[in-house]
């Protein structure tokens, strides 16, 4: 008696072969990509933090890296959840430049706190579409925080779009703050676009 | 709740906890048979109701109520005695004396390993309590740190998690902080397995009891107070801010302890 595997299944076999070191290499590209851009942009960062400049010149030279790192649109719409739907053009193109600046000065305003900074970096892993990078931050007298960065590469190159650390993602509790504000508020937008501009002008 | 064992999450612990005594962990338990009558009824709108399961807070406006008194009493008590504590202790003394903290919760901690099925984990801290209690001077320096025992977190609340029970709605305890009904009746269980509760009474240990929770408490505060100031300053709705960090953080911890499938056996037995 004779088995033969009908031709399209050798077919299907065959085209899955092909594929499967194809697809794995290219995961494994995205992974060690993920992972060179974090050591890269972290090193930059570090290099900025732990030099001697004044505070303000420090802020200063930290702007171009953050537009060029991080995909800060891509975080505010995320931030703004199922509202970014009900919102009109023009509430979400001022929510997107609120957004910049309130993202911005909660960085700048941590640039402080941090001093004799080194980091880690760890292992990555696909999350989602995007890829996890694991790091550890260390600062000096105290513990080090396990620090999850997310790596999207949709916009066409490699850019931050979510810090995860100790387990919780800031984009999601930024998104919640917001929601949970929006929703009692009456589910309006103008509010939070509101409360933002508030908190940016209360920005010393 | 847990004890605040000066880990640098702020997320979940922001809120030291003035922990173990017996009539607190009636009161949590009473209030958790109460709260099943003040229920808000779920939004019928999809995306709010989707909103509304993630945030898994049933009892949202009693929280916030409890929320606000907590900050409150926070902002006149713990907080101005956490920042004094700061301006007059040096961190590597606050440092030691969280370390203290820490080491006299090991045995807590190590149960809870057991209780969870990691052998490694336990064995961790089990050893840590030896080593920190001896060499370590009660825990006053992390010498076990340095020997390549690190500290790890666990609690009641984490080992039911890694049982597969649910943590049930989210609950904001008042001077406790954030939980959950899986949480709370965790830091009931986990004031059980603290033997400083079982030992005998005319040995100083009320004493050390006051002064050991006050000084975690106080400790705990000072590790965690920028932290809470920068939520209540930067969030337009800290209360929400605060539950959403607290819920995804200890879904992490939880998973984190499930995905440990570390050898028994040390690291250093395999490479001699």
């Amino acid at each position: 008696m004779q088995t033969a595997i009908p031709r399209r299944h050798a077919l299907a076999l065959l085209a899955t072969c092909a594929a499967t070191p194809v697809a794995s290499a290219w995961a494994v590209d995205a992974l060690t990509q993920a992972r060179s851009f974090v050591s890269m942009f972290g090193n930059k960062l570090v290099g900025i933090v732990n030099s001697d400049m004044p505070l303000e010149k420090k802020k200063q030279d930290i702007l171009p890296l953050l537009n060029q790192y991080v995909d800060v649109d891509a975080i505010g719409r995320y931030c703004l959840g199922r509202y970014w739907r009900i919102a009109t053009p023009e509430q979400q193109a001022r929510y997107i430049k609120l957004f910049h600046e309130v993202l911005v000065n909660a960085i700048t305003d941590k640039i402080g706190d941090y001093r004799g900074v080194t980091f880690v970096v760890g292992t990555s892993a696909p999350s989602g579409d995007d890829t996890a990078v694991s790091t550890v931050i260390n600062r000096p007298g105290q513990p080090g925080a396990d620090t999850q960065w997310i790596i999207s590469t949709a916009s066409g190159s490699p850019k931050v779009v979510d810090v995860v650390g100790e387990g919780a993602s800031l984009r999601l509790t930024q998104r919640q703050d917001y929601s949970s504000f929006i929703a009692r508020n009456s589910g309006n937008v103008d509010a939070l676009l509101h409360a933002l501009d508030k908190q940016i002008a209360n920005h010393h | 709740m847990r004890a605040e064992t000066g880990s640098n999450s702020w997320s979940s612990r922001p809120f030291p906890s003035l922990r173990r005594s017996a009539i607190r962990v009636a009161g949590v338990a009473l209030g958790l048979l109460g709260l099943a009558g003040c229920a808000a009824p779920p939004p019928t709108d999809p995306d709010a109701l989707a909103e509304y399961k993630e945030a898994n807070d049933k009892y949202e406006k009693l929280n916030r109520k409890a929320f606000d008194v907590t900050m409150w009493a926070n902002k006149y008590t713990l907080r101005p005695v956490a920042k004094a504590y700061i301006w007059a202790v040096p961190r590597p003394l606050r440092n030691s004396f969280g370390s203290l903290y820490q080491t006299m919760n090991e045995p807590v901690v190590f149960f809870n390993d057991v209780g969870a099925g990691k052998p490694r984990r336990a064995g961790d801290a089990f050893v840590r309590w030896c080593i920190n209690m001896t060499a370590g001077i009660g825990g006053l320096i992390d010498v076990a740190n340095y020997a390549g025992y690190k500290h790890h977190d666990n609690d009641a609340g984490l080992t039911l998690a890694t049982w597969g029970v649910p943590s049930g709605p989210y609950l904001f305890l008042p001077v406790l902080g954030p939980s959950s009904f899986r949480d709370g009746i965790g830091y009931g269980i986990d004031t059980g397995l603290s033997p400083w509760n079982y030992v005998p009474r005319g040995y100083g240990l009320i004493t050390f009891n006051w002064a050991y929770n006050i000084m975690g408490t106080i400790n705990g505060m000072a590790t965690n107070v920028d932290a809470l100031d920068q939520v209540m300053k930067d969030s337009l709705d800290p209360y929400a801010t605060i539950r959403s960090a607290y819920q995804q953080q200890r879904q992490a911890m939880a998973e984190a302890i499930k995905n440990d499938h570390r050898a028994t056996v040390p690291d250093w037995y395999h490479t001699r």
